[in-house]
């Protein structure tokens, strides 16, 4: 019973985040004003998240599982060349967060956070996104396109770097998703000369 | 202590010998300033206060307004001196190399080995970085600036001498080289890794950032 409860408030709590961090910002949103939003005392909501900041890697991983859900659909069928892969997977991200981009950016952030416990899932630890990144390059190394003696790791963590800065232009300039995609599909062209088999003609 | 009006604070660069009252001001900024670093270090930029800063610095939380506007400004501040002496450090690096690559890896180098003694700072400044309100201001400070001009004036003297082709789209890859050398910070501070797994990374990265830039 008491668990149950538990998760009840856990969920209210979750509830109410997400709707105060989509509309007011993740600085905006106080623990208060989700605690009452949700119906449940300021006490219980730390009873359940250590910090503001855990509740936002809570409510970002949830959504995020939607997104990663469609991409496991979509990326068993994508042919092609392996940055025209790449640039797929990264528009299906833009086009996913652009409603979302200032909520993104504390994601972002919240790679520095001092109070989040280690079970913490902030952008700068987000497994599932390099993971299926490797995955793309491997099938490129197997395909014959992407230089086996390439360093993947590097090169996911390069892909990584751009994809985070490309939100910039969104936060700062009021660039949309289609620009963000153009702005990335250049830098991932860049990356892929430099992992490319040149020697080795695709065919 | 007194209060300095902004007529003195204009008279000290005039006057060659700073005045008594213009020496105390500039120790009591010191002192916050130390104490500011030491708590931005421990507690994080959200975490620490100016409440607290003025504890550790020994003076009432007045003293501190009287010196610095608010905890931004004393943050900006304290970057500001990092990455002016970063830049240069990072300069003077870049000089010594053979080629682009090395240039670029000299300079990287030159920052990491700057923040491996500080990381929890750099940590804060990261977090500040990406906050949606204050990350511009941070980003945008002259002499971090100054470290992407450097970068991009690398590739332009690279493309000059013939290493680099006319067409290698110098802005978007220096940008994307600048991102990467911060990225690696991510590494040193969250997984302990040494200057050389560092250099080895970077090296690895900007090799790839290259190639498609190069000639023959």
């Amino acid at each position: 019973m008491r668990t149950a409860q538990k998760q009840a408030t856990r969920e209210r709590v979750l509830c109410a985040a997400r709707d105060l961090f989509g509309r007011l910002g993740y600085e905006g949103t106080t623990i208060r004003e989700i605690a009452r939003q949700a119906g449940v005392s300021v006490g219980s909501v730390f009873t359940t998240f250590a910090s503001k900041g855990e509740i936002l890697s809570q409510v970002m991983q949830d959504r995020l599982d939607g997104l990663y859900a469609e991409l496991d659909r979509v990326v068993p069928h994508l042919r092609g060349p392996t940055a025209d892969r790449l640039r797929t997977m990264f528009a299906i991200h833009f086009a996913f967060e652009e409603p979302h981009l200032r909520l993104f950016l504390s994601h972002i952030a919240a790679t520095y956070d001092w109070t989040l416990p280690e079970t913490a899932r902030p952008f700068g630890k987000t497994p599932r996104l390099q993971q299926i990144m490797l995955e793309c390059l491997a099938k490129g190394v197997e395909l014959g396109d992407v230089d086996p003696e390439t360093d993947l790791q590097g090169v996911v963590d390069l892909l990584m770097s751009a994809y985070a800065w490309t939100y910039r232009l969104a936060a700062w300039q009021g660039a949309d998703a289609k620009t963000m995609t153009e702005v990335m599909d250049r830098q991932i062209g860049l990356i892929a000369t430099g992992f490319s088999r040149q020697a080795v003609a695709v065919s | 202590m007194k209060h300095v009006s902004p007529n003195d604070v204009a008279g000290e660069t005039r006057v060659k010998a700073p005045t008594r009252r213009a020496l105390a001001k500039q120790q009591t900024r010191a002192k916050v300033l130390a104490a500011a670093r030491k708590l931005f270090s421990e507690e994080g930029y959200e975490g620490a206060t100016i409440r607290d800063i003025a504890a550790a610095a020994g003076m009432s939380t007045g003293a501190v307004f009287a010196n610095f506007t608010d905890k931004s400004d004393l943050f900006r501040e304290i970057m500001t001196a990092d990455m002016s002496s970063l830049a240069e450090a990072m300069r003077d690096a870049a000089a010594k190399g053979r080629n682009l690559e090395d240039s670029l890896l000299r300079a990287f180098m030159a920052g990491y080995g700057f923040y491996k003694t500080r990381l929890p700072l750099a940590r804060a400044a990261f977090s500040v970085a990406w906050s949606p309100e204050e990350g511009q201001v941070l980003r945008n400070l002259p002499p971090v600036l100054a470290q992407q001009e450097l970068i991009i004036e690398l590739l332009n003297a690279a493309v000059e001498r013939g290493e680099l082709s006319q067409e290698s789209e110098v802005k978007l890859r220096g940008q994307m080289l600048f991102d990467a050398y911060l990225a690696n910070y991510n590494q040193a501070i969250f997984q302990g890794w040494s200057l050389d797994a560092l250099q080895a990374r970077a090296r690895d990265q900007i090799r790839i950032l290259l190639s498609g830039g190069r000639r023959g």
